[in-house]
């Protein structure tokens, strides 16, 4: 294994040590090799961020340990900087520099030569398409072109480890799977990638591994198809009702139903896709239901409910108190 | 070999971050110079040779003070505020360059402001200068200590604390220092005080540089400086290192 991080625990007090005790990583453990993209999903605040910033040594872990490649990085905050690339989560101001200067001078920082600098650079222009704003002034780019801009300063002299935080937000459905490709390429050239998102639908097309953050914690951990093997023997139908209908009842096959206003979702067991397609047409053609859609279960639902299990207030970051200290409560799916 | 070739390209990453403000930013230092050595002295009814010469020498010391100890912070508050900094202590580059980069660029910016504050005082009070060689030693030991000084509070403290001294140290810097007066006009205890603090030994090596006949140079403000440059660039390293 590439990294490794241990145990990893943060909290965070408010100004002065004062106000509550925020517990950003409560204990994190988890491994990503070489040639992996490694997804980190999780709700906003569920500590994805304060992890990564962590390994490249902008944060200080509690208790712990991250290492890479055998280097403790706790230890040698310099060597983590060495070894990874970061793109961070905040678009950077790059007021004042092209997109072409600052990927060359991210470039140089990280101690590549010119010339193999500027090679790479034309082949992440080209991948990602953005070369007409190349020569733009930094103020006058689009949110999305920022952001892909800043993928390649992180990915021109990617290091070891290539951390990428939320690095598709804001960028056109087009270019998004540019993206992707890129990151794959990143991992297929032997790099790392560690990859934060909250995109549950995109992750799952390309990570090999993923874990569920959840209030600072490792909920799930494993492969895509790891994680849905507990789902696996269910579908999903996606029931949207014509305008004025009434909900209708559920058949009796369906295991699970969710009314959601003119919508619902029947879990049936996957045995019974033919009952349930049977069921949706009789709906349909009754005009209670105006579209419906049969489909396995996606990471997303497996994500849902892994995040939806947990006791937790909304928007609230647990605090540290009194009381029975909660386990980690790893589940690795077989 | 690789910091020189990071500290070359980390200053052009902030020359070409500040381009659009650049002439701004020369002229107002020019204007602030100007502002000091001919505003002041509307201040006095009466004005004697020995003030002018006091605000003569002033000026520059006063625009080098205010380059480290508010420019600057002010910088590296806004680069915090937006992220920016992050980001950048996120590269593989030591941890000095970010204040080396910085204080050569506001060092640009500032120079010509102070080279324009002594002609223009020296001409506009008809002043006979004696410009010392210890003026190169004296105008970079002022502008390192000051900057570190300004780096080190900026990136300690939370950015809108930070803003908030910067103003609080214009005041006291402008008006309750020695850098345009004598300090006996200073109440004892605001001496004693001056006495360990760096403002008024930066005064007095710029001053002595300059007009060395009317105010000879000792080696004691220098060593109180040097010290504070040390302490300073202490401060700034383990500011600049730390990880929350």
């Amino acid at each position: 294994m590439l990294l490794k991080i241990k145990n990893v625990r943060k909290t965070y007090r408010g100004p002065l040590r004062r106000g509550p005790v925020v517990r950003a990583n409560d204990g994190i453990t988890l491994d990503v090799d070489a040639g992996q993209v490694y997804g980190l999903l999780g709700h906003n605040g569920a500590g994805k961020t304060t992890l990564v910033n962590q390994v490249v040594g902008l944060l200080k872990p509690d208790a712990g340990s991250i290492e890479l490649a055998g280097v403790d990085l706790v230890a040698h905050p310099g060597h983590a900087r060495q070894v990874c690339s970061l793109q961070p989560q905040a678009q950077l101001p790059i007021t004042g520099l092209k997109p072409r200067q600052a990927i060359d001078l991210i470039g140089g920082l990280r101690g590549a030569r010119r010339q193999d600098v500027e090679a790479r650079r034309d082949r992440l222009v080209e991948a990602l398409d953005i070369g007409e704003w190349l020569e733009t002034d930094g103020q006058k780019l689009s949110g999305g072109v920022k952001r892909l801009v800043s993928f390649a300063m992180a990915a021109v002299v990617p290091g070891r480890l290539v951390i990428l935080d939320e690095p598709t937000n804001d960028v056109d459905p087009v270019r998004r799977r540019l993206l992707w490709d890129a990151v794959r390429s990143l991992a297929d050239e032997g790099a790392a990638v560690l990859l934060v998102t909250h995109n549950v639908v995109e992750a799952e097309r390309a990570v090999d591994r993923l874990a569920i953050l959840d209030d600072g914690r490792v909920v799930a951990e494993g492969t895509p198809a790891q994680l849905k093997a507990d789902l696996e023997h269910e579908l999903r139908l996606d029931l949207s009702l014509e305008p004025g209908a009434a909900m209708p009842a559920a058949a009796s096959f369906v295991l699970r139903f969710k009314p959601n206003g003119s919508r619902a979702q029947a879990i049936i067991d996957s045995g019974r896709a033919a009952s349930a397609i049977a069921w949706a047409q009789d709906l349909r053609s009754r005009g209670v239901v105006g579209e419906f859609s049969l489909t396995p279960a996606s990471l997303e639902d497996v994500y849902v409910e892994l995040v939806s299990n947990t006791d937790r207030r909304p928007g609230a970051a647990p605090e540290l108190g009194p009381g029975p200290s909660r386990e980690a409560s790893h589940a690795h799916a077989a | 070999m690789r910091t020189l070739r990071s500290f070359v390209l980390l200053t052009r990453w902030q020359v070409l971050r500040l381009q659009g403000m650049l002439p701004l930013a020369v002229v107002v230092q020019v204007l602030f110079a100007f502002g000091i050595v001919v505003g002041y002295p509307l201040l006095f009814p009466q004005i004697d040779q020995m003030t002018v010469l006091f605000l003569a020498t002033g000026a520059p010391a006063i625009t080098l003070i205010t380059m480290g100890l508010v420019v600057l912070p002010q910088v590296v508050a806004q680069a915090r505020t937006e992220g920016s900094l992050e980001y950048m202590r996120s590269l593989p580059v030591p941890r000095m360059l970010f204040l080396a980069a910085d204080l050569t660029v506001w060092l640009a910016i500032v120079l010509p402001g102070v080279v324009f504050a002594v002609i223009i005082g020296a001409w506009a009070f008809d002043l006979t200068l004696s410009v010392s060689i210890t003026i190169v030693p004296a105008v970079l030991l002022v502008a390192v200590t000051a900057a570190a000084i300004g780096y080190a509070m900026a990136s300690v403290l939370p950015p809108m604390v930070a803003m908030l001294l910067t103003q609080a140290l214009v005041f006291g810097v402008l008006i309750f220092s020695p850098i345009n007066f004598p300090s006996e006009r200073l109440p004892g205890w605001l001496q004693d005080i001056h006495a360990v603090l760096p403002v008024q030994a930066m005064a007095e090596v710029i001053r002595g540089s300059l007009a060395s006949k009317a105010f000879p140079l000792t080696a004691g403000p220098f060593l109180l400086l040097g010290t504070w440059c040390l302490l300073a660039l202490g401060l700034s390293y383990l500011a600049l290192r730390r990880r929350a």
